[in-house]
């Protein structure tokens, strides 16, 4: 192994402290890290402060079983197969959560601030939308923004001339550097080097941006196959400090590749965590009731995974039915 | 294939939601770069391609640049919307070296709430502070109407849907607020230099509505079956219906037959 570490999904998860600001690779329901998550409700972590692109099945099963403290994000959801995040919103409505609303792109200009060492990004996009109503800066109203979280900004963001080219006001978005980035590759080398086969989403931002950072990943593969074709890869060994590897170990959320999403599972998932106790007898049986990820795989079968296998040529599968017909 | 049928299918011959898609993709003019979203956005823009606009292209927020679908995505993040793409890329490419630095023509959008100026909620109902339902949120959905040139929003009509004002302006329409004081002004004077265009319609189960040179909602189409009167009765706004051109023209057989056997024959969306 080169430089980053290998451990066990175990491991992984104790390196996680209580209070921790996390960021995840992905987008909604797709390459998610889902054992990681798992793991860190099965060791009962607290107060998590969760930044994020989107969120998705990841988010809403840190959200409900009371992991969250701080979501910072733009959107919850699980697509088509649950039309809104259950335990984001018991949150952010019974006040046990403090959310911060942004949208997509200064999520992602405060995730490049961050990436480039940059103290913030500028940006026009969703401009005179009530995210910048100064009434609704919620982390200000908890008192968080007085510097005594280095991860909190003193301001939410703030609204800047051009001084170049007098293209007028610009909103300025502060950097976000996560304690920790967990991502979910496809495939990661004996030395680190990371590649995804598929869109990227944040995935680089978020590694770049974050102090450290875990993969979970499909498969390892020798470094020297990913670096005889460099231009794939998105991210180098010496960003990534620790490496699991899992296969199957995004699933529900789906795999470019590898896996499709798994519709049915996602949506018993969403009803379950339309109550506090839906949530909690689905945790019991598929996070508490399952000791492994091996045991969790057991559980949903051999002929449910390959139904969801992809096909090597399409990268997704073609034998799940996905609507009506 | 049989021959196109160009016919326009009659009452009772098609869905309200096959009226939204083809509406929806009627919006396209042959060329433009749209950005879609998860749903209806994603038929309109697939028909528009096989129908009418066959040099236009889609991009996914999630970060496919012009992807050509053979299998319906069910989201914007669905390894699908990748299938032979000119680039599989991420969300800095699609919301800045694509978007913010100006190349999106179309948009085509969705929102639980829409107010008489196009500004769309889909962030909470209530008060923000003390929500009674929280939405999904916002998602990309104002990165996109604010920069791209022209937007469409697909949207269900209902009374507590189409409001005086939304609850929480999550998307920006013609008037909003300039942050961080706040006065209630015409987009071009929020967004400066960077404005490119805004809201352009707005289609419902009911209708096809566009904006006056105030910023301000207007019914331009009324779907088969309604009159202006009705839709105006599903406004909690006073709905202006003096400019009203017409009746929205049905889909034809061709684009019916399209819609169900090429674009989404798996009954994803069209159920």
């Amino acid at each position: 192994m080169g430089k980053a570490e290998r451990i066990t999904l175990k491991e992984a998860g104790a390196l996680i402290q209580d209070g921790d600001m996390l960021s995840f690779s992905g987008f909604t329901i797709w390459r998610r890290p889902m054992a990681l998550v798992y793991e860190l409700v099965r060791q009962g972590k607290k107060n998590l402060h969760l930044f994020e692109v989107n969120g998705g099945t990841h988010t809403e099963v840190l959200a409900g079983a009371g992991a969250v403290k701080i979501w910072e994000s733009c959107w919850v959801g699980h697509e088509l197969y649950g039309k809104l995040g259950e335990g984001v919103a018991r949150g952010q409505c019974e006040k046990s959560m403090i959310v911060e609303d942004y949208s997509h792109g200064q999520v992602v200009a405060r995730l490049l601030a961050g990436a480039y060492g940059l103290p913030f990004f500028p940006t026009a996009l969703s401009m005179g939308t009530d995210i910048l109503n100064p009434q609704y800066d919620m982390l200000k109203r908890a008192g968080l923004r007085d510097g005594s979280n280095p991860k909190i900004p003193r301001q939410k963001y703030t609204v800047s001339q051009d001084p170049f080219y007098d293209m007028g006001e610009i909103l300025l978005m502060p950097a976000a550097n996560p304690n920790w980035a967990l991502v979910y590759a496809s495939q990661v080398g004996d030395e680190g080097t990371m590649r995804v086969n598929a869109q990227t989403y944040t995935d680089a931002e978020v590694i770049k941006a974050a102090d450290k950072v875990i993969v979970v990943a499909e498969e390892i593969v020798p470094d020297s196959y990913l670096r005889s074709e460099p231009e794939k890869n998105i991210a180098t060994g010496y960003s990534i400090d620790y490496v699991v590897e899992l296969p199957w170990s995004a699933h529900p959320t789906g795999s470019q590749g590898y896996y499709d999403v798994d519709a049915d599972f996602i949506r018993n998932f969403y009803s379950a965590s339309k109550s506090k106790a839906g949530y909690d007898k689905w945790a019991e049986e598929w996070i508490f009731g399952v000791d492994s990820h091996e045991q969790y795989l057991e559980k949903l079968g051999i002929s449910n995974l390959e139904k969801l296998r992809a096909n090597k040529v399409l990268g997704y599968s073609t034998r799940v039915k996905r609507g009506s017909r | 294939m049989t021959a196109k049928n160009n016919k326009l299918a009659k009452a009772g011959e098609y869905k309200p939601i096959d009226l939204l898609a083809v509406a929806a993709a009627r919006e396209v003019v042959d060329g433009d770069i749209v950005f879609a979203g998860t749903g209806l956005p994603m038929l309109a823009i697939m028909l528009a391609q096989k129908v009418s606009a066959p040099n236009a292209v889609c991009i996914y927020e999630a970060g496919s640049i012009d992807g050509r679908p053979i299998d319906l995505p069910t989201s914007v993040g669905d390894a699908r919307c990748a299938h032979q793409a000119s680039m599989a890329a991420g969300l800095t490419e699609a919301f800045y070296g694509q978007l913010h630095c100006g190349y999106v023509d179309l948009a085509f959008l969705g929102g639980a709430e829409i107010d008489k100026y196009g500004n769309v909620n889909t962030t909470v109902v209530g008060d923000y502070l003390s929500p009674e339902k929280r939405f999904t949120g916002s998602g990309g959905n104002p990165d996109i109407n604010a920069l791209a040139r022209r937007t469409v929003f697909i949207m269900v009509q209902e009374k507590r849907r189409f409001r005086e004002h939304v609850d929480y302006i999550t998307s920006p329409g013609w008037r909003l607020p300039k942050w961080p004081g706040g006065e209630f002004v015409h987009k071009r004077e929020v967004y400066g230099k960077f404005f490119r265009g805004g809201v352009e319609a707005v289609i419902t189960n009911m209708g096809v509505f566009r904006f006056d040179e105030e910023g301000i909602m207007y019914l331009d189409t009324v779907h088969p079956g309604f009159t202006p009167q009705q839709v105006k009765d599903n406004c909690s706004f006073d709905l202006n219906i003096s400019r009203v051109s017409g009746e929205t023209k049905p889909p034809t057989y061709y684009e019916l037959e399209l819609l169900y056997k090429e674009v989404d024959p798996e009954g994803i969306f069209l159920p």
